[in-house]
């Protein structure tokens, strides 16, 4: 009852506040859930590797492989400030998320591009096509090697990469969107006195980066990935070489404060490209 | 029927368009328009109907030159209006809005996609004088997706009819909407065609549609097409389309027309009977 009041009072002070105080109530014990989830899993994880008969059925149990969240908490603070000669995060952070985002923007770029060409031209499209199947179908990891020895162990050779990686996913979706026009749109402009020109850029190429942009949460979330294994492989200062680190270290601690922080910066990157996405194409979808 | 009161808007009875003996058949083999002839007097609106699937839409994509005619010729009279207007414009079926355009800039797009004469200032009173007159003020800065399916046909018909064409093709625009919806466009689109002198060719599966808005009907044979049956609608160009369904000689008209498109449609059927069809 008493809350019950509490949302009349909120509606008449504010209009947007009853409808999401009333969202905050129903969400309340899906969010109380997760949360007693996350509680139960943190203490599992730091108490159960001290009981002696677990610790001694192996590895899974054992604080030097598994580490534990109170030593992974004092090794994040320590990366955050610099504490205990650590080395600072910050800067291996940026130059990874850096890589990224670089990556993602030639990548969708080139894809965007390649798309449009694609789809306006059906003649063209069907001569490439088993090679753009064949390229789609090389692992990109596999070609770290070569382009290593030609641009170096640099920040280049991850970006590059990246937008290996990057491009394929938005040539595919910019193909398919092209590709969507439907035939009648073209027709209408057309008799609106368009030339080819036109329907290329005012019909065909707002449908390629529609579909482009659709795929931004999916593609920068390929590029961290691919940046980091880059950097694994590689060892150009960031967050995969900071792994790299920890594994020869056998710091366990490090490459899960490693982990999680990359946890972090790819949750804010997708919910970044998600309200990116949604904004600038209000209009799809419905 | 009755000869007189046909595009009265208009001086003389010279034809636009005169569409001779036209014969088409798809590549496949299938006949689909045989020795069509048709006249259309300039500044008249031109309703076409017929059994379904006897080929008014094959006639609209020969009219807008995305087909070519085997043989036959489809002729327009030159245009003496200075300075020339846009020839052709279509409004189809189906929508063609752009989804990410308002409706200012969907009713617009000729002027973005094709040079025009109007400067932007005259090109931006065009198109809020369009609107306003088919009544959607206000929906200036909406988008496609946050319109009612007849205000989408609305701005859709102002995007064909921004560009001044002399001749505006209706292939079925209205069939997807409800009835009072259609009466409510009908008087919009008579008015502003009447207004711009825009000559009309409407394609409808709907005789109350074709007989309400026209100045003459005609009647297609089923498949392959030719004209079957011409009528004078003598309605004028003051019309109100509320009362004019009620209106005695609207509803003495459309009995007999009515009474010419059932035999075709009876033929159609007897000539389709034998394999599966999903119309009426």
């Amino acid at each position: 009852m008493t809350s019950n009041k509490a949302t009349r009072s909120a509606g008449q002070a504010g209009q947007a506040t009853p409808s999401r105080l009333s969202r905050i109530k129903a969400r309340s014990p899906v969010w109380l859930s997760q949360l007693g989830l996350l509680v139960t899993f943190m203490l599992a994880w730091q108490y159960l590797p001290q009981i002696p008969a677990l610790k001694a059925m192996g590895h899974l149990f054992d604080p030097y492989f598994v580490s534990s969240p109170q030593r992974i908490a004092r090794e994040l603070y320590n990366l955050g400030t610099g504490n205990e000669n650590s080395p600072l995060i910050w800067a291996y952070i940026w130059s990874t998320v850096y890589a990224a985002l670089l990556g993602t923007t030639i990548g969708m770029v080139l894809g965007a591009a390649s798309g449009l060409i694609l789809s306006n031209f059906r003649f063209l499209s069907e001569v490439m096509r088993p090679f753009i199947i064949g390229m789609n179908a090389v692992p990109r990891i596999a070609l770290v090697p070569i382009i290593v020895i030609v641009f170096g162990p640099t920040a280049t050779s991850c970006v590059i990469i990246s937008v290996l990686v990057v491009f394929f996913v938005a040539f595919f979706n910019a193909y398919e969107g092209g590709s969507s026009v439907r035939e009648e749109l073209v027709q209408n402009a057309r008799l609106l006195g368009a030339d080819e020109w036109h329907i290329l850029k005012c019909i065909r190429l707002p449908f390629v980066m529609a579909w482009t942009l659709a795929s931004l949460p999916l593609s920068v979330t390929f590029a961290v990935i691919t940046v980091v294994t880059a950097e694994i492989l590689t060892g150009v200062p960031g967050m995969g070489s900071l792994l790299g680190t920890a594994a020869v270290t056998g710091n366990s601690a490090l490459t899960f404060s490693v982990v999680i922080t990359l946890c972090v910066v790819g949750i804010a990157i997708t919910l970044a490209a998600d309200a990116i996405r949604a904004r600038v194409l209000h209009w799809w979808g419905h | 029927m009755r000869a007189s009161g046909a595009a009265p808007a208009m001086a003389g009875s010279s034809n636009l368009l005169s569409v001779d003996n036209v014969s088409f058949a798809y590549p496949g083999g299938t006949q689909v328009l045989d020795q069509m002839s048709i006249a259309v007097p300039t500044g008249s609106i031109t309703g076409i109907v017929g059994p379904s699937g006897c080929g008014k839409s094959t006639l609209l994509a020969l009219l807008a030159g995305l087909l070519h005619p085997d043989t036959g010729s489809i002729e327009w009279s030159d245009d003496t209006a200075q300075p020339p207007r846009h020839p052709l414009t279509m409004m189809f079926q189906k929508d063609t809005l752009l989804p990410w355009l308002t409706v200012e800039d969907n009713v617009g797009l000729h002027f973005r996609i094709s040079k025009s004469r109007l400067g932007k200032g005259e090109q931006k009173d065009r198109i809020s004088e369009l609107i306003h007159l088919a009544g959607m003020h206000g929906a200036e800065r909406k988008f496609p997706y946050q319109l009612s399916g007849g205000m989408r046909r609305r701005t859709a018909f102002l995007a064909s009819v921004a560009a001044h064409p002399r001749t505006l093709l209706l292939d079925e625009p209205f069939s997807a909407l409800d009835e009072p919806t259609r009466i409510g466009i009908h008087q919009d689109i008579f008015n502003i065609v009447k207004r711009e002198g825009i000559t009309v060719l409407l394609i409808t599966h709907d005789l109350g549609e074709a007989i309400s808005l026209s100045d003459q009907v005609m009647i297609l044979t089923s498949q392959p097409a030719s004209v079957y049956k011409r009528f004078d609608i003598p309605f004028g160009t003051n019309r109100n389309f509320l009362q004019l369904r009620e209106n005695p000689k609207f509803l003495e008209l459309y009995g007999h027309v009515w009474e010419q498109l059932a035999v075709q449609i009876q033929l159609s059927r007897a000539n389709t009977a034998h394999r599966p069809t999903n119309d009426l």
